[in-house]
């Protein structure tokens, strides 16, 4: 048994439950949030309250300084953070990942490799969020588009610029296991590409997909949090001039992080735990990596010598 | 001469794309009243005709900072030399780093550390930062012993250890990683076994047999080495607070006036300097392990 994979798949599970159905059992929602109040007990001593509320039993993970709970601001995020990540891995592994397989398959000089590698080499030069950056910094701020067009937008972005790498590596692996014997041999005795595809590197490399995929989630969800330190946050950023602060609309994890990274001294919370369920979730998808890759490895692995 | 022709060819590439990309800011904007998507290709286009334009009278190389004009050479060299330093002794730190442990990670059998390097490897430097710069307020709040300075508060008085330790870390960790990948490939290959067969020391075996064979693939994966080393540069400055070429570009690239397009081409293209600096230096030292130490 797979011990690695069941606890990743686990893991992920209990996220994607508590996104989907939390807010039927969360104490609060985005709609209500704590005044400015003054509290006198029975002993008549008073106690002035002010968001941000520490993590209490009232509040279990506290509140921001505006006075909304946290855990609803989370659950509220955690939507754009799962569902979105998921969308953008796998269309970039559908599209990309097909047109490397096609690209590898059909691939008639080998001989050009070494020069075309070169050219997808000097693409991996480029940080993929200065790319991103530089396409959103001029519709982020304060946009009239809706949440969820913003966030689609980006979505598409991010799509669009992680393909031609996938592109590259799929058609290096396809490559490969187009110099294996067993399909040598098969295109030997008559197969043609497409069955070759089919009955061969299909089922040999459904793995390899399924590794890229999780791959591809982490690291779409790390793009977020990337472009979020720089002030472009997941459905749009909506920014304050006086003081300026920029505050994500949607409470996308990667944003509710990057909001609060100040909070180093004072009322940690509020970075401390958006951080924790971050980590929680690239954690539970870097094991159903991990643990897909070791039964691929199984099968296929050499024996070290030293 | 077909060498040069392609690297002349490559850097026109690299310059066009850059004017390209310093672009796109003034190209997508979103529609004024109605909202959805305006492409101004008009502005685009005419913000690079004012660039050429503003190089010949040197208005291409004045900004506003908030409604301050500035000087972008005067500007510039501080910002150089900063990010030069982090970028510099993070590379080959991180490639030293990188090669030495990750002989010791393919040869070691411990478990444990490769998953941690596996583990640490994939969270996103954003959050290595955080989780470092809290550790050390964490323990500051704790013993009141103050490790390093978590950010520069001033110019004057810079964070100096902890941006360089997270300027070699992430890229090092990558390198480790890949090392140790194709050491493992290499130490299962059957010249390794025939060396082990003609009594050959362990040491000798994996220095001089097979880490030349694992540098070539180092040598292929530098631009994503560099890469990563960058991004998690642009990110280094951003969290510590140092004044360097990134920081310039992200923090001024909107004046008092809207977009700036010729900072934007002019930072982009000083980090390009740096990038090629940063490739050379690399090359220089991985061509110094291959005919120097392992001959």
């Amino acid at each position: 048994m797979n011990k690695t994979l069941l606890a990743g798949l686990l893991i992920t599970l209990v996220i994607v439950a508590a996104s989907l159905f939390g807010r039927y059992f969360a104490p609060h929602d985005l709609s209500e949030h704590v005044e400015i109040e003054y509290v006198v007990d029975e002993n008549g001593k008073g106690t002035l309250l002010v968001p941000p509320v520490p993590p209490g039993a009232e509040h279990p993970f506290g509140t921001d300084k505006a006075g909304y709970d946290m855990m609803a601001k989370m659950l509220a995020g955690s939507h754009y953070t799962i569902f979105l990540s998921l969308a953008v891995a796998f269309c970039r592994v559908a599209v990309g990942g097909m047109l490397g397989l096609l690209l590898g398959t059909f691939a008639k000089e080998r001989k050009t490799r070494t020069n075309r590698a070169s050219v997808g080499n000097l693409l991996n030069g480029i940080p993929m969020f200065i790319l991103v950056w530089m396409i959103l910094v001029g519709i982020s701020i304060n946009p009239s588009a809706s949440n969820l067009e913003m966030a689609l937008l980006l979505a598409a972005v991010l799509t669009i610029v992680g393909i031609p790498p996938l592109v590259f590596t799929m058609r290096e692996k396809t490559m490969v296991e187009m110099d294996k014997p067993f399909v040598l041999s098969a295109i030997a005795l008559g197969a043609d590409r497409w069955r070759v595809i089919r009955t061969h590197l299909v089922p040999h490399m459904k793995e390899s997909f399924a590794i890229a995929f999780v791959q591809e989630i982490v690291l779409v969800a790390g793009l977020f949090g990337s472009l979020a330190i720089f002030d472009i946050f997941v459905g749009g950023t909506t920014m304050n001039r006086d003081p300026v602060e920029y505050i994500s609309r949607t409470n996308e994890w990667g944003g509710l992080i990057a909001q609060a990274r100040d909070h180093l001294y004072a009322r940690q919370w509020l970075l401390l735990i958006p951080l924790a369920a971050y980590v929680l979730y690239i954690l539970g998808m870097h094991l159903i990596s991990v643990g897909l890759e070791k039964s691929y490895k199984e099968r296929f692995r050499k024996v070290s010598h030293v | 001469m077909a060498q040069i022709y392609r690297i002349a060819l490559i850097t026109v590439g690299v310059v066009a794309f850059v004017l390209v990309l310093a672009m796109l800011p003034a190209v997508i904007q979103t529609a004024p009243h109605q909202g959805g998507l305006l492409l101004n290709w008009k502005g685009g286009f005419s913000s690079i005709r004012d660039y050429f334009e503003g190089l010949r009278s040197g208005e291409a190389f004045r900004y506003l900072s908030g409604r301050t004009e500035l000087s972008f050479w005067e500007q510039i060299c501080p910002s150089f030399k900063i990010t030069l330093f982090y970028m510099g002794i993070g590379a080959l730190t991180a490639m030293t780093l990188g090669i030495l442990l990750g002989i010791y990670v393919a040869v070691s059998r411990k478990e444990w550390l490769k998953r941690v390097l596996e583990f640490t490897g994939i969270l996103p430097d954003f959050l290595i930062i955080l989780v470092l710069q809290f550790a050390v307020v964490f323990i500051y709040l704790h013993t009141k012993v103050l490790i390093f300075e978590v950010a520069s508060t001033s110019s004057d008085d810079p964070a100096v250890a902890l941006p360089l330790i997270s300027a070699v870390i992430i890229p090092a960790n990558y390198m480790i990683r890949n090392v140790a990948l194709h050491m493992s490939h290499a130490l299962a290959d059957d010249y390794i076994n025939f060396a082990k067969a003609r009594g050959m020391g362990k040491r000798t075996i994996v220095f001089f047999h097979a880490l030349p064979n694992v540098l070539p693939y180092v040598k292929a994966d530098m631009h994503k080495f560099m890469g990563i080393l960058f991004g998690n540069l642009f990110i280094v400055e951003y969290l510590y607070n140092l004044d360097g070429v990134a920081m310039l570009v992200f923090s001024n690239a909107y004046g008092f006036e809207g977009y700036q397009y010729s900072l934007a081409a002019n930072g982009i293209l000083t980090l390009l300097v740096l990038y090629a600096i940063g490739y050379a230096i690399l090359k220089l030292f991985l061509y110094g392990w291959e005919k120097v130490l392992l001959r």
